[in-house]
């Protein structure tokens, strides 16, 4: 069952990987970022420009015009290429050379905001335009896989071919005709961006384009090594966030998403951690007073928002005491805390009795279980009314978790703060002392 | 002579299409009413559009579908400046779904939180929603009323003969399980005897995950589901794929007056959804 329906979407993320990673690559030395959502927005464009000439989403006349603007979107990108140092330091001082990101934000803008004005001339599959750029992974056809796994191998030929002007336009160096060689990484850019955005949606298309060259940056020294690095991060994520989406049953192109900022996260902090660790061995403990100011400013900040505000929202203090029933349990009555196993065991209860119920609707619904329109009904009232229930019983929790924090804001808040602020303090001193060395 | 036939018209603003048509059935050429929005556009986020500002600045009455369908209109309102007389259509009609989300302990998606707002799909609903257009029509031009009963009459029968003819066509169907996009079709399931399982995007824009997705291909199977209902905008690539992995076959059904050129009309929006469905059920 799963690998039926998830084999596609794999291969579908495998053939993402292997062209983005590479891409990105350039992307990230170019420093045009966002260059992908102008292109697949300019793409947008196109397609609506289509549907206003009276041709259907779905057609090749849409392909075809996607196709031109394409060309155009990448003809703008390439003639304005940045030219280091052309206008710096010129006359009074006051030339600025505009970077190509500024381009690429107007670009994306313009095209966005003329496919709004478009769409409202030519309404019909408009929804279809925006289905463009969200995508949906899960409903790949073989077709699509094919289609794309060829597209992407030519382009990887022609780059292959013509790797070194490409390499050197972005990775800096000296190259004759940059501007034609630009329109091509440009033109080549835009048409994998633009048929992946079709399946996969923008978001996807950006954390497989961006996400494996940043850490490939972090980790890798040499082009190759980051190309191999990227691929293994592509391959390892899609794998593992279609299995995640599965078995939690997740939107899949949302995981996948999430999926790469967990890992981008992952290996920041390792490398933070592992860098720290290098100057508390060339500079002593004073290395981590940077550190301390920040987790004793944290900390002050919690027990004075848990002394003003005992009501609010403390995420922080909610998350232990779910982990840890015993913190909150001195804070409660005799009476309170039983109250509150009371409330805790209804909803173990009642959510186990609802899910049985919600199983005997679903059979009902689907035909597998014969039961009269009537008792139906009463099942449907009766599973809203349980659920009620069970909402009743945590607001209980909640309130009872009201009744701690009032006695908590001052026994658990101000020592928290004190504690903090003493932290806060010592760290500070000890980086002044280590500044004036 | 002409500015006073102008003036001796209501100006009246609907919020869809479809009350458009109604109110036009009632009110005759004793009104002028415009919907405000387009039907071919999302309807669950819409930014307000000067025409909308410069039409509901001069209307006397807004006919709306109510509940939380219109997020925008107390905007546009306050925007145009007036007060017209308001006329919720809601009201009228026996709403399905109440279940206010708050309450739920499992939050599941709810895109309309005041109970489902297609209710306009019900051909029978019609009939008391005309009712509330043609006594706020009456309270604002006393002296047509007669002239509002008459032409609410005439449109009930052409309603009661549509309403046979429809019936007879889907009565071969009755009880015939389908799966639906998104949650758009009880009322018109309930009034022609389809039994809508479920839905694929509970909630629209929202993909559904692959177990969700696995599970309802395998019921679909199990159960014989023959047809998904969808809109023209639900999403074409993941009904494809559920018509694959299922055998049902989608059928797209138009879910307001205007949303494809042929359905001209409130009338003509059943008899095109109709003969779609029976076209599709009978292969």
């Amino acid at each position: 069952m799963m690998l039926d329906l998830l084999l596609l979407p794999f291969l579908a993320c495998l053939v993402l990987a292997g062209i983005h990673a590479y891409l990105g690559l350039h992307v990230l030395a170019r420093g045009v970022i966002f260059v992908d959502l102008a292109l697949a927005q300019v793409a947008a464009l196109g397609m609506t420009v289509a549907l206003l000439a009276g041709h259907a989403p779905d057609s090749d006349a849409a392909s075809a015009w996607a196709l031109a603007f394409t060309l155009v979107g990448a003809l703008v990108l390439a003639l304005t290429r940045r030219t280091p140092g052309a206008h710096e330091g010129e006359g009074d001082g006051a030339g600025v050379t505009v970077p190509q990101e500024a381009i690429i934000g107007i670009v994306y803008a313009v095209a966005a905001a003329l496919t709004v004005l478009v769409l409202d001339r030519v309404a019909q599959g408009g929804e279809q335009i925006k289905q463009l750029l969200v995508g949906s992974i899960l409903a790949v056809t073989p077709g699509d896989v094919g289609r794309l796994a060829t597209l992407y191998a030519l382009i990887g030929v022609i780059h292959w071919l013509c790797r070194r002007p490409l390499l050197a336009l972005s990775f800096g160096g000296e190259v004759r005709g940059a501007r034609a060689w630009d329109f091509l990484f440009y033109l080549t850019f835009g048409l994998v961006v633009t048929s992946s955005v079709r399946i996969a949606g923008v978001l996807l298309v950006f954390s497989y384009l961006i996400v494996p060259a940043v850490i490939g940056a972090w980790l890798a020294p040499t082009i190759a090594g980051r190309l191999v690095l990227g691929w293994t991060i592509g391959l390892v994520i899609s794998a593992v966030s279609l299995a995640v989406s599965f078995a939690a049953d997740l939107p899949t192109g949302a995981t996948i998403v999430a999926a790469f900022g967990a890992l981008l996260a992952a290996v920041g902090i390792v490398r933070g951690v592992w860098a720290l660790g290098g100057r508390v061995r060339r500079e002593g403990r004073r290395a981590l007073a940077g550190l301390a100011v920040g987790t004793g400013l944290g900390v002050t900040v919690a027990g004075l928002a848990l002394a003003a505000f005992p009501h609010a929202d403390h995420v922080w203090l909610d998350a232990l005491e779910r982990a840890f029933p015993a913190i909150q349990a001195p804070f409660l009555t005799a009476v309170e805390r039983r109250v509150a196993a009371d409330a805790r065991e209804s909803i173990a209860r009642g959510t186990r009795e609802l899910s049985r119920l919600r199983a005997l609707a679903a059979d009902a619904q689907w035909g597998r279980r014969d039961l009269p329109p009537e008792q139906r009904e009463r099942l449907r009232q009766f599973v809203v009314g349980r659920d009620e229930l069970v909402t009743g019983d945590a607001l209980v929790l909640k309130t009872l978790a009201g009744h701690a924090r009032e006695r908590q804001r001052l026994v658990l808040g101000l020592p928290l703060a004190g504690a903090g602020l003493v932290l806060l303090v010592a760290a500070l001193r000890a980086g002044r002392v280590l500044a004036r060395r | 002579m002409l500015c006073l036939l102008v003036a001796a018209t209501l100006s009246v603003a609907a919020t869809t299409t479809d009350l458009r048509d109604l109110v036009h059935a009632v009110g005759g050429d004793r009104v002028t009413v415009e919907s405000l929005t387009d039907p071919r556009h999302d309807p669950h986020a819409r930014e307000i559009h000067p025409r909308q500002l410069a039409l509901l600045s001069r209307a006397a009455l807004v006919v709306r579908i109510g509940l939380d369908h219109e997020p925008w209109l107390p905007r546009a309102l306050r925007a145009a400046g007036t007060t017209p007389r308001d006329v919720d259509a809601s009201r009228a009609v026996a709403v399905l779904d109440p279940e206010t989300p708050r309450l739920r302990a499992d939050r599941r998606p709810h895109v309309h939180a005041f109970g489902n707002t297609h209710y306009w799909l019900d051909p029978e609903n019609a009939r008391p929603i005309t009712a509330l257009i043609a006594e706020a029509l009456g309270a604002l031009a006393p002296g047509d009323r007669a002239t509002f009963a008459a032409n609410r009459e005439r449109f009930l029968r052409d309603l009661q003969a549509g309403l046979t003819r429809w019936r007879a066509a889907l009565r071969p169907y009755a009880g015939t399980r389908v799966v639906a996009a998104h949650d758009t079709w009880p009322y018109f399931a309930r009034r022609f005897d389809l039994s809508v399982l479920a839905t694929i995007e509970e909630q629209p824009g929202v993909p559904p995950s692959p177990r969700y997705l696995g599970a309802l291909m395998e019921r679909m199977k199990q159960s014989g589901v023959v047809a998904i209902l969808a809109e023209p905008a639900a999403p074409a690539a993941l009904l494809a794929r559920v018509a694959a992995g299922s055998g049902a076959r989608v059928v797209t059904l138009v879910p307001s007056v205007g949303a494809e050129p042929e359905a001209t009309d409130y009338l003509a929006l059943f008899d095109v959804n109709v003969r779609r469905l029976t076209t599709a059920l009978a292969r």
